[in-house]
């Protein structure tokens, strides 16, 4: 008798306890066979330091995982918690399907690089996770081969013009400069280091007023043109970045993936990172990343909060970029690790985030970088001068804000 | 036995729910949302009558896309007809070797549209075969490649197009000449009628519904054109068609739908105007014939 009422009770217990259990949903985006298993650790560790919370994981692909985001939220489902790009933030923000979560944000911002990405109308959407920005890779045996001393590294940009022009006159096969062609949601990564480097900017403090036709902004694509024209490698980013492996380009504008594809691949390459260059002084770089925002609709808004704060942890930021090679945690604590400071690239990408420089945070920033994208191919590749081609933009910006 | 009518209802209810739910609903809907400024993320949509029509007719990009599509229709249509019957003649033939020559014309029908963009992608490239194969001949490639300049970036595209899809109609063309009989070639020859006199007289006139379907069917794939588009230039250097629009403005920058509706429908007035202007055309000619 005894043993069927501990029986009953223990029952009674186990389902008790299961369904005071919530399950939360997270889409994300890291499906890559070497890293998401870490992920699946983390949310493992997650669920085991929080029994009252399962969490649903969803694999999304950057092919289209921003129209399934769009088309959940738009039908009033979607996850708790979603990974997002951070050009997608003010969109949904806008359209109310983010959490305001400022009061919740605000206390740790000063941990975490990158809020201002997250930042829309003064309120606070999501917390950055794994931030994204752009170096200058420079093939070193070209620039030996050019007569340059192996410690060189162009620090200016007519350092670069001059560098990149004397690795083209190398051989017909060598090209001194990788440039990006008409890729949508590239090119414009490429050409705004250099917009930013020459301290030209797209809008006025109030943001009314459009500034992309500026004397800085022209001399920035004439730049960008005459390395394109001079010495220029054109292909996609994939392709310059196979063009460069096989050492044909002396520099090129570049991300830390292409690090774990060096390393991953096993390439023999000598080449240095660097800062991009600037006028006088190293210049600005671009700043994109990956964010984790709630869901307005979510009934879970707590469990979601502590996922994210468990994935944001430091401790988790570094095992995620260690099994990524991600060069640049949100977290200020996790870029302090030992693993970042014992590699001299990953240095180049952390140095390089002090002097970087993000999109605005606007719902039209998806058609206004399609504009300024159209501006440079129309200067690159089609008859257009710069000056035309930014000042057409720039009236199309206008239009479309005022729209 | 005749089966009632609540019978035959209940008989065809699956396949009617499925197209009720799965066809005319959706056809419907976006007819309506045509008419409204509905945007995916908002919240509230308003009936704005014909204004997202109004406004395709003066939107350059939508005016470049359309473009761009009567291009890639008129260019490759004509062609691929005119090259899937000489092929279709060719393999009629009865020779060594017939049947690898009409497997391989078809194998890139059946091969995935993808596939062959990627594969094209390279070829077009700089320094790829086809760059190779221009200056063999004296001309000059473009720069940059085939697909990175505006004046050979659809033209390459079209041409694939004509590449991939002739073997499909040649198969068809080769079912239309077998169903001519041999006896009006033998009563023509007996009469003196020369190759090509049985070829204009014989053979054509009597393709003609063949070539009719070949043409309509043709038309409304082509003024569908987007995967090439999609995996080979998104839409840069010229190429933008308006299927490509649609899925710009419907999925990809404001999730326009109701504008990306009022687009799709214009495009199929114009696959309608067309293809009954070919029938119409193609019917008189067989009189003429």
């Amino acid at each position: 008798m005894f043993k069927n009422v501990c029986l009953i009770i223990f029952c009674f217990l186990i389902l008790s306890a299961s369904a005071q259990a919530v399950t939360i949903e997270w889409w994300q985006f890291w499906t890559d066979p070497g890293v998401k298993p870490t992920v699946e650790a983390i949310v493992d560790e997650f669920e085991q330091a929080n029994p009252d919370i399962n969490v649903k994981l969803t694999d999304l692909t950057w092919a289209n995982g921003h129209e399934k985001i769009v088309v959940a939220l738009a039908s009033g489902r979607g996850p708790d918690v979603l990974e997002l790009g951070s050009d997608w933030i003010a969109q949904f923000a806008e359209s109310g399907h983010l959490l305001d979560l400022s009061d919740y944000l605000a206390k740790d911002s000063s941990e975490f690089h990158g809020y201002g990405m997250a930042a829309y109308k003064g309120k606070l959407y999501a917390r950055p996770w794994i931030l994204g920005t752009r170096v200058l890779f420079c093939n070193r045996s070209l620039m030996i081969r050019a007569g340059y001393d192996s410690i060189f590294a162009p620090v200016t940009m007519d350092q670069l013009k001059e560098a990149a022009n004397k690795v083209h006159a190398l051989g017909d096969d060598i090209y001194g400069w990788g440039s990006n062609t008409a890729e949508k949601h590239r090119l414009y990564k490429k050409f705004l280091p250099f917009f930013w480097s020459y301290d030209a900017r797209l809008f006025s403090d109030d943001n009314k007023l459009c500034l992309l036709a500026s004397n800085a902004s022209v001399q920035a694509l004439n730049r960008y043109k005459e390395l394109h024209d001079s010495c220029g490698y054109v292909a996609n980013q994939r392709g310059i970045e196979d063009a460069f492996l096989d050492g044909k380009i002396g520099f090129i504008i570049s991300g830390d993936w292409l690090l774990k594809r060096i390393e991953k691949e096993k390439r023999d390459i000598d080449f240095v990172t660097t800062l991009i260059p600037g006028l006088k002084f190293p210049g600005r770089s671009f700043l994109g990343g990956e964010f984790l925002a709630i869901n307005s609709a979510t009934k879970n808004k707590d469990a979601a909060l502590k996922l994210i704060d468990f994935i944001t942890l430091p401790e988790n930021q570094v095992r995620f970029c260690k099994a990524n090679r991600s060069a640049n945690p949100s977290s200020k604590a996790a870029q302090e690790d030992e693993y970042f400071k014992s590699n001299s690239h990953l240095q180049t990408f952390i140095k390089q985030m002090s002097m970087v420089k993000h999109p605005p945070v606007d719902p039209d920033w998806v058609n206004i970088e399609s504009i300024i994208e159209e501006a440079v191919e129309d200067a690159l590749f089609g008859s257009g001068l710069p000056a035309q081609a930014l000042y057409e933009a720039r009236l199309k910006i206008e239009a479309l804000k005022k729209k | 036995m005749s089966l009632r009518p609540s019978s035959n209802l209940a008989l065809s209810s699956p396949w009617l729910i499925t197209f009720v739910l799965f066809w005319l609903f959706p056809l419907v809907y976006s007819l309506v949302m045509g008419f409204t400024d509905y945007q995916l993320l908002a919240r509230s949509y308003n009936w704005i009558g014909w204004d997202n029509y109004r406004e395709l007719f003066i939107d350059p990009d939508f005016l470049a896309a359309l473009k761009n599509t009567f291009v890639f229709v008129l260019g490759t249509i004509p062609v691929t007809t005119v090259v899937a019957l000489l092929l279709a003649l060719m393999v009629s033939r009865r020779f060594r070797g017939r049947s690898f020559f009409r497997a391989g014309y078809f194998l890139p029908s059946v091969t995935s549209m993808v596939v062959i963009a990627l594969i094209f992608t390279n070829l077009y490239q700089r320094g790829g075969y086809v760059a190779l194969l221009t200056e063999l001949v004296g001309l000059t490639p473009p720069e940059h490649g085939f697909l990175y300049d505006s004046s050979t970036a659809l033209l390459s595209i079209m041409a694939m197009d004509v590449w991939m899809s002739v073997g499909y109609y040649m198969l068809i063309f080769l079912a239309g000449l077998k169903a001519i009989p041999e006896e009006l070639y033998e009563a023509a020859e007996l009469a003196g009628a020369g190759r090509w006199r049985r070829f204009w007289s014989i053979t054509l006139p009597l393709l003609r519904p063949v070539a009719l379907f070949i043409v309509v069917i043709n038309t409304i794939k082509s003024f569908q054109v987007f995967v090439e588009i999609f995996v080979m230039t998104r839409g840069k250097f010229d190429t933008a068609t308006v299927v490509y629009f649609v899925y710009e403005q419907g999925l990809q920058t404001q999730f326009r739908f109701g504008y990306a509706s009022a687009a799709s429908y214009l495009l199929f007035v114009i696959i309608a105007v067309f293809s009954i202007i070919q029938m119409i055309l193609l019917r008189r000619r067989q009189s003429v014939w």
